[in-house]
């Protein structure tokens, strides 16, 4: 039996229902057993007049990256539709409206752009939705059973999912919508009987984990709360305002408190206040609000005040793209703000890495006495991955803070200089251990200093907890077999998933390429990189960016100069534009 | 102009003889000798000490400029943050810890320009801390400049022929802002300072205490003390501090009346 591994589009005007369709797809097929990968698009307006996409990337193998071309096209609204039918495979499915509720002028009706090979299924949803529940809002619904019918998808997937989305809003709106997935269902069944496809093939059950449907941002705000936060202060922005609402229910249930606050700075000012009163705290961000916090992560810098910091980039300077997916923030998360300030970078390449970096965040954050930021970014942030429910490891809460000697208060030095670089820290509220913390630069005992001496010491005290931190944070990976290889190629952040695929497709052509998965983004593993790096001829790095800034970073641990994939679409990087760059570096060509 | 080092030490000894406060470091603030924050300082003390309030269950978050410096003088725990940042970091140190007393110092540069935009919210929201803004309308560390709080034709180096933009009442501000707990105070009344700032302490929100003091070094024609001594008095007797009505009315009609000018729920 092949391999599954296809895309399912549904593509729709906003208030079609096109991502509660998409989503029913994703929970439906992940119940099959199946593995999923889901994307939406949709418009930065509320209710503007723009286009929804979702895509969906469904197979027998767990996925990471997304293709750009689709198999299954579902049309809501055909105009929206056509612009996706460049990317439809020579033998493609597509659904669509066959008596839609508006007329669709002929040269915009999807039927009449499609390629010969295309197998088109017509179908009035409308019609059918109305029939079926007395109102034509089902539509999504009724195509949702065209695509199940023809792809011999058994209802039991579908129904129990239709049940749950719809549970909240009564039982009357769920009965609608199972009638008209069902009239979608028998009409695709009479009418396409004849051309149905090949089954879907799900694997057999099988024990183990509970599998969920899991986005980036709610790996995230699960990952806080298992890691015992306590503290939530932020302010909306897209991509990363679902962390806060996801929390605005969760944290109060733990005993911890959120609130907004009136912009960014606020927010990490909240932060840096409740970490230095001992509780963990965080703040979720993008971009202009990442830039708006620097002061004052600077500060938690200096005055050695943990931080949890998530940015999750979207694209471009400014307002840029607000719901676009870039990888753009690297340096600014790395060297932003005044000064030489040490701080902690990591960047998760998949759902499951934002679950348990983001705990991991914590327990750096506590342990090193620095802000840690967590570098994340629209795709990874939006999309949804079917997953076993993560599951914390059992030092997730354990307090990393380290306290002073009880017999040591008389002399207490709050910054005191360790081989470690961390010093002992009291809590407010711990008697005879009393100190300030200062953005200035300091004594040991927490009072402003600018000699020569105490700058040089202090800063490189705090670069010493850099270096130790390199033992806690996650090595670098290697994705292929070890030894020499002509290629390595180094993806960060959600951009991994197409790297590594790219990369696996090369070495099954018989290709000697290497992949190179780096979450610790500063500090750095220095040697792992370099090892890595001196088994491989050359050495690409594809980022998200216009400026190459991971490359920026480490390209210098090569002995040549690194080679480059920089692309600023807004959109997630194909494996395909990766996998055609190795070819085209090893001179090979495409067949 | 450099502070001369025994007139400053004899400051420091006074505020310490006085038994109000022992300082932690043996560092002397690098206020001026003058400096209206002394009396603040003092009054601050007064205070905590009237509530017998443990010195390390207090902490002090301060911003940048004179008063941000308050930390390194106070036998308390303390967090001298950036610019106009105090009010957010007080208010996660409350949301970490409710048992602590957290003050939130700072000048009016600090509070009412960079920081201007957390008044409103702390207010509001009504946090539970206590703001002292000490209020000498002059960018004093930076060496005089005007403040959001300087009058009109205020005549600095960098308003050599006197600014013209119209100063904020900070007062005013708090209450129209929903302060549950507003004082206008003195830096020149020490006991008064204390005897407020218990009561805000005890008051279970926002308490915003408005300190008008001097800049001895850089202000020679506006809060100047001889003129702060003239200008100020006590809110007139039987001013009802419940009564919001009652006190936009004082605030909008008098600038210098001092003490308990609003509190919510009482």
């Amino acid at each position: 039996m092949p391999k599954l591994d296809i895309t399912v589009e549904v593509c729709g005007m906003a208030g079609d229902g096109t991502i509660a369709a998409g989503g029913l797809i994703n929970e439906g097929m992940s119940r099959g057993g199946l593995s999923v990968l889901a994307f939406d698009s949709y418009p930065a307006e509320i209710r503007g007049f723009g286009r929804c996409v979702t895509r969906s990337r469904i197979g027998h193998e767990r996925r990471t990256a997304l293709e750009e071309h689709t198999h299954v096209l579902i049309s809501l609204n055909d105009e929206q539709s056509l612009s996706r039918v460049p990317f439809l495979t020579e033998h493609s499915a597509v659904f669509f409206d066959n008596q839609p509720p508006t007329l669709v002028p002929e040269e915009s009706s999807l039927a009449a752009h499609v390629e010969p090979a295309t197998a088109l299924f017509g179908m009035p949803f409308t019609d059918l939705a109305a029939q079926a529940a007395g109102s034509d809002r089902g539509r999504n619904l009724v195509a949702l059973g065209g695509f199940a019918a023809v792809f011999q998808v058994p209802s039991e997937l579908f129904e129990p999912a239709i049940v749950k989305k719809f549970k909240s809003k009564g039982q009357k709106v769920v009965e609608s919508n199972v009638r008209c997935f069902q009239a979608g269902v028998a009409y695709a069944l009479e009418r396409f009987s004849e051309r149905l496809w090949d089954p879907v093939s799900f694997p057999p059950p099988k024990e183990g984990p509970e599998i969920v449907m899991l986005s980036g941002n709610t790996a995230i705000a699960e990952g806080a709360l298992d890691a015992g936060l306590h503290l939530y202060f932020g302010y909306p922005i897209t991509p990363a305002t679902p962390i806060m609402e996801y929390l605005a229910k969760r944290l109060p249930e733990r005993g911890g408190r959120l609130m907004q606050m009136e912009d960014e700075i606020a927010s990490i000012g909240g932060v840096l206040g409740g970490f230095f009163a001992g509780k963990r705290s965080m703040t979720a961000t993008s971009g202009p609000g990442f830039a708006l916090m620097t002061e004052l992560i600077t500060h938690g810098v200096m005055s050695e005040t943990p931080a949890v910091i998530i940015n999750a980039q979207r694209g471009g300077p400014a307002t840029g793209l607000p719901t676009k997916t870039e990888q753009s923030d690297l340096h600014a998360a790395v060297f932003g703000g005044p000064g030489d300030s040490a701080r902690i970078v990591i960047a998760p390449t998949d759902v499951p890495e934002c679950y348990h970096l983001t705990i991991k965040s914590f327990q750096l954050a506590e342990k090193y006495q620095i802000p840690v930021i967590v570098l994340t970014d629209f795709f990874l942030d939006n999309r949804v991955e079917s997953v076993p429910l993560p599951v914390a490891e059992d030092d997730a809460r354990k307090d990393m803070t380290v306290y002073p000697d009880p017999d040591a208060k008389e002399r207490y030095r709050r910054f005191k200089i360790t081989e470690s670089g961390i010093s002992p820290r009291a809590l407010p509220g711990m008697e005879g251990y009393i100190f300030a913390a200062t953005g200035l630069e300091h004594t040991e005992k927490g009072l402003p200093d600018y000699t020569p001496e105490n700058h040089s010491k202090m800063t490189e005290k705090r670069y010493r907890k850099l270096r130790s931190a390199l033992e806690d944070l996650p090595s670098p990976v290697e994705h292929t077999p070890r030894g020499r290889v002509d290629l390595g190629v180094i993806g960060w952040g959600s951009n991994f998933g197409s790297v590594h695929e790219a990369v696996n497709r090369a070495c099954e052509r018989g290709l000697k390429v290497g992949a190179l998965k780096l979450t610790a983004i500063y500090p750095y593993h220095e040697d792992a990189i370099r090892d890595f790096m001196s088994r491989c001829d050359e050495i690409l790095i594809a980022e998200l960016n216009f400026e190459g800034q991971l490359a920026n970073l480490v390209g210098h641990l090569h002995r040549k100069e690194v080679l480059r994939l920089n692309r600023v679409t807004g959109l997630p990087m194909p494996p395909s534009v990766i996998y055609k760059k190795i070819l085209e570096i090893l001179g090979e060509t495409d067949s | 102009m450099k502070t001369p080092g025994p007139v400053l030490a004899e400051q420091v000894k006074r505020i310490e003889d006085s038994e109000l406060f022992s300082f932690r470091s043996g560092r002397l603030p690098i206020w001026c000798p003058g400096c209206g924050y002394f009396g603040i300082h003092a009054g601050i003390n007064a205070a905590l000490k009237q509530l017998g309030i443990p010195h390390h269950k207090v902490v002090v978050v301060s911003g940048i400029g004179c008063a941000g410096r308050y930390p390194f003088f106070s036998n308390t725990y303390g967090l001298h943050t950036t610019h106009g940042r105090s009010l957010p970091v007080a208010t996660g140190v409350k949301f970490a810890n409710p048992e602590l007393t957290v003050l939130a110092v700072g000048g009016d540069g600090d509070g009412l320009g960079i920081g201007g935009g957390h008044l409103p919210h702390a207010s509001r929201k009504d946090i539970n801390i206590s703001y002292v803004l000490f209020d000498n309308s002059i960018y004093g560390l930076t060496k005089g400049q005007p403040s959001p709080s300087s009058p009109a034709g205020f005549k600095t180096k960098v308003s050599p022929s006197g600014t013209v933009e119209r100063p904020l009442n900070a007062t005013l501000m708090a209450l129209s802002y929903g302060a549950s707990f507003v004082a206008r105070l003195f830096a020149g009344e020490p006991r008064l300072i204390g005897e407020i700032l218990a009561k805000g302490i005890r008051h279970p929100g926002f308490s915003f205490l408005h300190v008008y003091t001097s800049c001895v070094t850089f202000d020679k024609q506006y809060k100047t003390w001889d003129h702060l001594k003239e200008w100020v008095h006590p809110i007139p007797e039987g001013h009802n501090p419940s009564d919001f009505r009652a006190a936009m009315d004082l605030v909008l009609d008098d600038d210098f009346a001092t003490g308990l000018i609003y509190q919510r729920g009482k």
